[in-house]
């Protein structure tokens, strides 16, 4: 059975049963990387909060790891395995230190004190807000309280992290450090579904999954996916500009035998195509 | 004439505790009416403390912001004044959305000016369309959104208010590619008609790229370069020292070029890149 599976769920803010999940189903393998995609207001919130029991499905189960979410007794045990990071810092970050925000999930946890003072230190280090550790969070800036925000969750140690757009609002050398942190968590064996706008991070995903409209578009590879360029910006969406770029030369009769993703990609087809 | 004049501007947040921190230390700079600003720096780099001092909602440490060649905070109860002409998007809408429902919301500015019913309403309707909220949104709690939505709320709030200066605090964050490039390319059409004057705070060198007339580049609370995207881009190895990357497609050509490939530098559009790349091709008689 998956890690986490997503059965024909429904799921709606309102009694007048105005779906905004409307019979979703989202298997998430052990230690799998996947992006999630969708345009506004398509339901990725409202999935990512299903997954770790914030939200209890109207119809349909989630079940995280043979635990299924609407068991009230099994909340806690399902928030330790599936960390959430939240699309706004500031529903997160509660403590007036950041070192006493980032301990807070632990600390909730039972974690023994000197264990959790390694690992807020670790936490704080990977995320690169180490310096700023006696500070206020609601004093930092918008990209800092970002960071602070994916701290916490890291120190959680779960065994699953969603991360709801965690680099809206970073630099792109953060952006790159986050995608660098993904990369680590996975080598340690951890799940992570990473909601996204952009798509240059989605590439780097094992697998993506495209919402419309609380349902699933579509889904495989990276590559699978962003070669429907067409399908995409139909759905609002977008390729790389790499991509982009090899699929508009496709019209003008360029062959591929892969469509390139990244900058090293495209570099290294063009420079083929030019011997 | 210059609309807006910086002078000497420092803010310091915290003075005389143990946090004490520069954010914006000593810039100089004007900027020209109708011109549209972008501005990039690392995270931290001070730039939501430089705009917010341009309207007037934190006070200079030390400096001066002229707005036609008066101080903002010549009157300091006036201060609220100012922020009718320079209309500023938080970078997290939540700060910014405070009403019951969305179309109250976006109405505050409007009712401010003084418009009849008749005319807010218009207005309302109008600045929701300008960023793709739909009708059915407009009765909903603002807090009721999904994050997209409430950033294009927020957006629609100052675009109702129509101010002589608008600022916008990373507009595009969190917006789906579709409603990034329609908001680029709405408010390059209302600028073209307008004739404001627009700041853009981003870290999408992509956007950046696309709408700005000139590029400031804030770095550990200075200003580091203040020149036209082209000319900031082609400095890639400038630009990546500081924590920022040009665009993607623009570190393509760039690196065909280091290849020995003949191409113009400073492309930073896919268009341009496939004319090039195109005009190439048929040189070397692939096509
Ligand atoms: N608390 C709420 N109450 C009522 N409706 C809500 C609430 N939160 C979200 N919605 C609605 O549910 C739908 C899905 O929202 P959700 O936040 O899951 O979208 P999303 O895919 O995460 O979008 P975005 O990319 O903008 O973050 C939207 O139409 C939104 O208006
Ligand atoms: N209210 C505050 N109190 C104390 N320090 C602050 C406050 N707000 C910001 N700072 C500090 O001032 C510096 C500049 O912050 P600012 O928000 O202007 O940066 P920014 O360039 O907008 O960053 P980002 O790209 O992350 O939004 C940062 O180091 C930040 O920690
Ligand atoms: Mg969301
Ligand atoms: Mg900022």
């Amino acid at each position: 059975m998956s890690f986490i599976s997503v059965e024909n769920v429904k799921f709606s803010y309102d009694e007048d049963k105005n779906y905004v999940l409307n019979g979703l189903n989202l298997k998430i393998e052990k230690g799998e990387f996947v992006a999630l995609l969708g345009h506004n207001g398509c339901g990725k919130s409202t999935a990512a909060k299903l997954l770790n029991a914030m939200f209890i499905p109207d119809e349909g189960v989630v079940v995280v790891d043979n635990m299924i979410t609407s068991d009230e007794k099994l909340t806690y045990e399902i928030r330790r395995n599936v960390g959430l990071v939240l699309q706004n810092p500031d529903n997160q970050l509660v403590a007036s230190v950041i070192e006493e925000d980032v301990a807070f999930g632990p600390e909730n946890l039972g974690v023994p004190p000197e264990e959790i003072r390694s690992r807020v230190n670790v936490a704080l280090k990977m995320v690169d807000m180490y310096e700023y550790r006696t500070h206020a969070p609601h004093k930092l800036s918008g990209g800092q309280k970002q960071r602070v925000a994916i701290a916490g969750i890291l120190a959680m140690k779960p065994r699953c992290i969603v991360f709801d757009e965690p680099t809206a609002m970073l630099d792109p050398n953060g952006r790159e450090e986050v995608m660098n942190t993904i990369q680590v968590l996975k080598e340690l064996g951890i799940t992570v579904v990473l909601i996204t706008h952009y798509m240059d991070e989605a590439v780097m995903a094992d697998r993506v999954v495209v919402m419309d409209n609380g349902n699933i578009l579509t889904a495989g590879t990276p590559r699978e996916v962003f070669s429907q360029v067409n399908l995409l910006k139909k759905h609002s969406l977008d390729v790389p500009q790499a991509t982009e770029l090899c699929y508009k030369l496709s019209g003008v009769g360029l062959k591929f035998d892969k469509m390139p993703l990244n900058t090293e990609e495209c570099v290294e087809f063009l420079e083929g195509v030019l011997k | 004439m210059s609309i807006i004049e910086v002078k000497d501007l420092s803010f310091t947040y915290g003075i005389n505790t143990p946090f004490e921190k520069k954010a914006v230390d000593d810039v100089n700079v004007c900027f020209n009416e109708g011109e549209v600003i972008g501005l990039i720096g690392h995270t931290g780099s001070g730039k939501s403390t430089f705009v917010q001092m341009l309207n007037g909602l934190i006070k200079p440490t030390s400096g001066q912001v002229l707005l036609e060649g008066k101080d903002i905070w010549e009157k300091p109860k006036e201060i609220r004044k100012i922020r009718f002409k320079v209309g500023m998007v938080f970078q997290y809408p939540e700060y910014q959305l405070f009403d019951e429902t969305v179309y109250k919301d976006i109405s505050f500015g409007p009712r401010n000016k003084g418009l009849n019913e008749n005319e807010i309403d218009l207005t309302v309707r109008k600045a929701a369309k300008f960023v793709g909220l739909s009708d059915k949104l407009l009765n909903k709690s603002p807090f009721d959104l999904s994050g997209g939505e409430k950033r294009r709320a927020a957006i629609a709030g100052v675009i109702a208010m129509d101010p002589d200066v608008l600022v916008l605090d990373e507009p595009t964050a969190g917006l789906d590619p579709k409603g990034r490039e329609v908001l680029l390319a709405q408010i390059m059409g209302y600028h073209k008609e307008r004739k404001n004057t627009i700041f853009f705070v981003s870290h999408s060198m992509e956007d950046i790229s696309r709408i700005a007339d000139r590029v400031m580049v804030m770095n550990k609370g200075r200003l580091e370069m203040f020149d036209t995207p082209k000319n900031i881009f082609a400095q890639v190895e400038k630009i990546e020292s500081m924590g920022l990357r040009v665009p993607q497609i623009t570190k393509i050509i760039t690196m065909l070029r280091e290849r020995g490939y003949d191409l113009t530098d400073g492309v930073l559009t896919v268009e341009q890149a496939f004319s090039e790349v195109v005009n190439l091709l048929k040189r070397e008689g692939v096509i």
